[in-house]
């Protein structure tokens, strides 16, 4: 970008803010449908405990309103040559705050993130996020982990609880000085800092966390808070009530005072609520929209997927390459009927069903994300070769190219007679799911699972409609079997699928958190599937510490992995329209971890944001974002 | 009396000690999976599932785990939430939760009994004229219409209509008369058919028409005998009806946002917390069974002629 444009760009950013602050008001009131668990900010398993988590605690480091990571509670940081140690210098004099906004006794030290680690890495304290991808992150960490595993199971009996406590020592965190906090990775990771804004990495107070013991988190007396608000009020399935830090080390950058979240499980109140003025902000899903569109709010209403908490979910169909059916089996493992699957399937139309007005604005043809990894020049991983004319693509849907595939799988699968070879009637058995006569010939069999829910039934309605029409219904028949709630324990764990709706979210900013797990035998690889060329060029990528060399191969790997279609991505997640007083662009997003659930920076304004002024916040923010990087 | 109070107590202790170990047994066959997400499943591995499950005590054979839980209920400790409130103790979060559902709950229910039984009276006394049809519609709508329909329609409609607050404020009191109106109607309908049936069936009685034959006045036969008796099959639900308010309305304490018990079971259920789901089902059968055997002692203080026990091996109960 020119020097002048770039100048331009942030001054029009500025104005923008500044007349956003000006007009600004200090409380937020919102609502939640997701009952939050607990206050004990190591352990959040819904979006409700992660917003609470991410703007009551500060980390060592925050992602800011482009994405990028910046510092927090530590000041600065540096990286060891060979890539392994990074040290943090925490601000000095930061003390933690109680439930009524009052200084404790207890400064936020370096010991406190040793501490916080130690908290997490106990399996008594039952946290379940902390994966194994953390557990080989750090020095040393798996292997205490494992000890006090075992010894909590009688598996090791050559160790006492308190002697594999005290093996901490060798995990490789330390705090050398009160304000220096040293992590030693287990291997160069030069995404590390992805990490730090996960909830694991959080700070606990030592000589609080031994007063309150198993109370920890049960209820806002029981916490300190080192974020930009403290828990005021915290009433379950009723409401929350956060305050701004007074003695907040960065108290200037917080305009609104007070966050009201209440707990109302129901869209329509909620929109009501708004309407009459009770709510900043409200969520609107296809139907409201209709509702709303032609009247006095229609000009509010606007969607942002990037900055939406699910945006950095990729939704695909899952097929089983081990299926139970024999006909699905042959004809899975067959490239081109694969193709025939990725060209057949119209992602606009199935897009429809969650935003009837720009449904091409959510297609994802990638697995991995864009907006979320960038390499040392800035460049997005999803604009590296391979991957970038997959993403560019749109709607692949191309009937008579998907036509074609499926005349060439039929041409190899079957005797040209419409027997499927090698296959003999059976039944397959996917009870209590689905249960399907299968004859050998065609059409094939398939069942396609998918949650019981109205829009997920009219996806897979369409879906049947989708393929038989494409395919002919002499050549293809799908069979629909719904699970109650559960995908993983109900479908994929017993194998009762060949076709699957999932998703997948992202865990920290790289590649590998995908492509990874996609391998063979990799934890998210439901299909079942196997490619030693794909495997062994992920294992390739993982071994490069230089980001655009690593990134280089990991599109390379993910372009073939596509290209042979072992699973069809076709939306991201974040659909959702918004009526809202909220000014966009003026909070963190990310799409890892916590910090995307930050409130720090937001400003209110009185009226609700109309859809034009979105449009022109929008223009101003990614020209300043593209200068910023 | 009091070897029947005592006799009673005894099959009481039973009911609930076989409710309470059924579901224990039963919880235990849930399957352990129904402990992980996805998510879980992808970030633990088999060793940190099973540590996790150990950790919540899960894994211990169940006469380990119904011993701790016996011996947690003498010390009246019933632990800790495992996974719908994790480490939250059990009797914080009832103690938090239950006193809202037991006050809308004894606002709707007296809401009920005067407006439901005074409706019950009306429509008796004047069978077949104007009252008995209005009441007769209203309980209709009431009972046909589903619930979910006029609920939604009273929140929106009314609180636009008024200006009144969508959902439940603690310090607004104008926002506690929905939620208690919308608990209070179906009950209304309750009492006001059940009371309109008896007292019809008792003024279609024998003794009733010999009475107005001897000329006793009307107002006097009503209240004085038929109400009396009408009254007799009703007054043994009123104590369980007032234990079990406790409990909660899922559906009213949604819509309204109302942080009580409704609700609390399926999500413990559903998420399989052993010491959440133990402890409610115990309150709930306690309270249950205690609202029966209180609904009994209730009827014999309003009913002379029933008798709960055989006394010295003459007449039985009446």
């Amino acid at each position: 970008m020119k020097p002048r444009a770039m100048i331009i760009a942030v001054l029009m950013a500025l104005t923008a803010v500044a007349s956003a602050w000006a007009a600004g008001v200090d409380r937020y009131d919102a609502v939640y449908a997701s009952e939050g668990s607990s206050l004990r900010y190591f352990y959040t398993p819904t979006t409700t405990d992660q917003r609470v988590a991410a703007n009551t605690q500060d980390g060592l480091v925050e992602q800011d309103r482009f994405g990028r990571f910046v510092p927090s509670l530590a000041q600065s940081w540096t990286v060891s040559p060979d890539g392994l140690t990074w040290t943090f210098k925490l601000r000095p004099g930061l003390m933690y705050v109680d439930s009524s906004g009052q200084k404790t006794r207890w400064e936020i030290t370096a010991d406190d993130f040793v501490e916080g680690l130690r908290y997490v890495s106990d399996p008594k304290n039952g946290i379940k996020n902390f994966s194994r991808d953390v557990r080989n992150l750090i020095s040393g960490l798996n292997a205490y982990y494992l000890d006090l595993s075992d010894v909590d199971s009688g598996k090791k009996k050559d160790l006492t609880r308190d002697q594999a406590l005290a093996n901490f020592a060798n995990v490789g965190i330390s705090a050398p000085d009160k304000y220096t906090v040293v992590y030693r990775l287990s291997k160069p990771t030069p995404f590390f800092l992805s990490y730090l804004v996960m909830e694991l990495f959080l700070p606990v107070e030592k000589e609080f966390l031994d007063t309150v013991g198993l109370d920890f988190g049960v209820s806002k007396e029981k916490l300190v808070f080192s974020g930009a608000y403290y828990i005021s009020d915290w009433q379950r399935s009723k409401r929350i009530v956060l305050k701004a830090n007074p003695h907040y080390w960065d108290a200037g950058k917080i305009s609104v005072k007070t966050i009201t979240l209440q707990y109302v499980p129901d869209p329509t109140t909620q929109v009501a609520m708004f309407q009459r003025g009770e709510l900043s902000r409200a969520d609107l899903g296809a139907d409201q929209v209709k509702a709303l569109a032609k009247s006095k709010w229609g000009q509010y209403i606007y969607s942002d997927p990037p900055s939406a908490d699910r945006f950095s979910v990729t939704y695909w169909f899952v097929q089983n390459f081990t299926s139970a059916n024999p006909e699905f089996k042959a004809f899975v493992n067959n490239l081109n009927f694969r193709k025939a699957l990725y060209y057949g399937i119209d992602r606009v139309k199935l897009n429809e069903l969650d935003d009837p007005y720009k449904p091409g604005q959510i297609i994802r043809n990638t697995v991995v994300p864009e907006f979320q990894i960038f390499d040392e020049k800035g460049v997005d991983y999803t604009d590296y070769p391979g991957v970038k004319e997959i993403k560019a693509a749109g709607n692949y849907y191309n009937k008579a190219k998907a036509r074609d595939y499926f005349k060439k799988a039929l041409a190899e699968l079957t005797d040209g007679k419409g027997t499927i070879k090698g296959v003999s009637p059976t039944t397959v058995d996917y009870k209590p799911i689905a249960e399907v006569k299968v004859d050998g010939k065609l059409p094939l069999q398939m069942v396609y699972v998918s949650l019981p829910d109205a829009v997920e039934t009219k996806r897979a309605l369409l879906l049947k409609a989708m393929l038989e029409e494409a395919f002919g219904k002499e050549n293809i028949e799908v069979t629909l079997g719904q699970c109650i709630d559960d995908v993983f324990g109900e479908v994929v764990e017993p194998r009762r699928f060949d076709l699957l709706h999932d998703n997948f979210r992202f865990g920290y900013a790289d590649p590998a958190a995908q492509l990874s797990r996609l391998v063979t035998g990799g934890g998210v690889n439901d299909g079942q599937y196997s490619d030693p060329e794909f495997d062994k060029l992920v294992q390739e990528a993982m071994s490069k510490t230089v980001l655009s060399e690593r990134y280089a191969i990991f599109a390379k790997a993910e372009a073939l992995y596509l290209d042979r279609c072992y699973v069809l991505p076709w939306a991201m997640g974040g659909t959702a329209y918004q009526i809202t007083k909220v000014v966009p662009f003026t909070y963190p997003r990310g799409g890892f971890g916590i910090t995307r659930f930050k409130f720090k920076g937001m400003v209110v304004e009185k009226d609700p944001i109309t859809a034009k002024r979105y449009e022109q916040l929008k223009a101003a923010f990614y020209k300043e974002m593209a200068a910023a990087k | 009396m009091g070897a029947y109070v005592l006799k009673r107590l005894g099959q009481s202790l039973i009911t609930v000690a076989i409710v309470v170990l059924t579901v224990f047994l039963l919880l235990r066959l849930m399957p352990k999976n129904g402990y992980f997400t996805r998510e879980d499943y992808v970030n633990m591995d088999k060793d940190a599932r099973t540590a996790y499950l150990r950790n919540l005590g899960v894994l211990d054979d169940p006469f380990t785990q119904f011993g701790r839980f016996l011996s947690g209920l003498a010390r009246g400790d019933l632990g800790r939430s495992i996974t719908v409130y994790p480490r939250s103790p059990v009797l914080d979060v009832i103690g938090e939760k239950a006193p809202y559902s037991l006050w809308f709950g004894l606002a709707a229910l007296v809401l009920s009994m005067v407006l439901g039984l005074g409706l019950g009276i009306l429509m008796a006394r004047y069978k077949d004229r104007f009252a008995d049809g209005a009441g007769t519609v209203y309980v209709t709508i009431v009972r046909a219409i589903p619930s979910l329909i006029w609920l939604f329609f009273i929140q929106q409609w009314v609180t636009a209509l008024l200006g009144w607050p969508m959902v439940f404020y603690e310090d607004r009191p104008v926002s506690w008369i929905l939620p208690t109106v919308s608990l209070a109607l179906s009950g209304i309908a309750w009492y006001a058919i059940w009371l309109r049936r008896f007292m019809v069936d008792e003024e279609n009685r024998d003794y009733v028409k010999f009475a107005v034959s001897k000329g006793l006045p009307w107002k006097r036969v009503m209240r004085g005998h038929v109400l009396r008796n009408a009254l007799v099959p009703l007054v043994q639900y009123f104590p369980q009806q007032i234990l079990l308010t406790i409990a909660g309305s899922l559906l009213i304490e949604s819509i309204y946002s109302i942080p009580g018990m409704g609700g609390l079971l399926v999500s413990a259920i559903r998420q399989q917390d052993n010491p959440l789901v133990q402890a409610l089902v115990l309150l709930y059968s306690v309270l249950g069974v205690v609202g029966v055997f209180l609904g009994d002692l209730l009827m014999v203080l309003v009913d002379p002629r029933i008798k709960l026990a055989e006394s010295s091996g003459k007449g039985a109960a009446a």
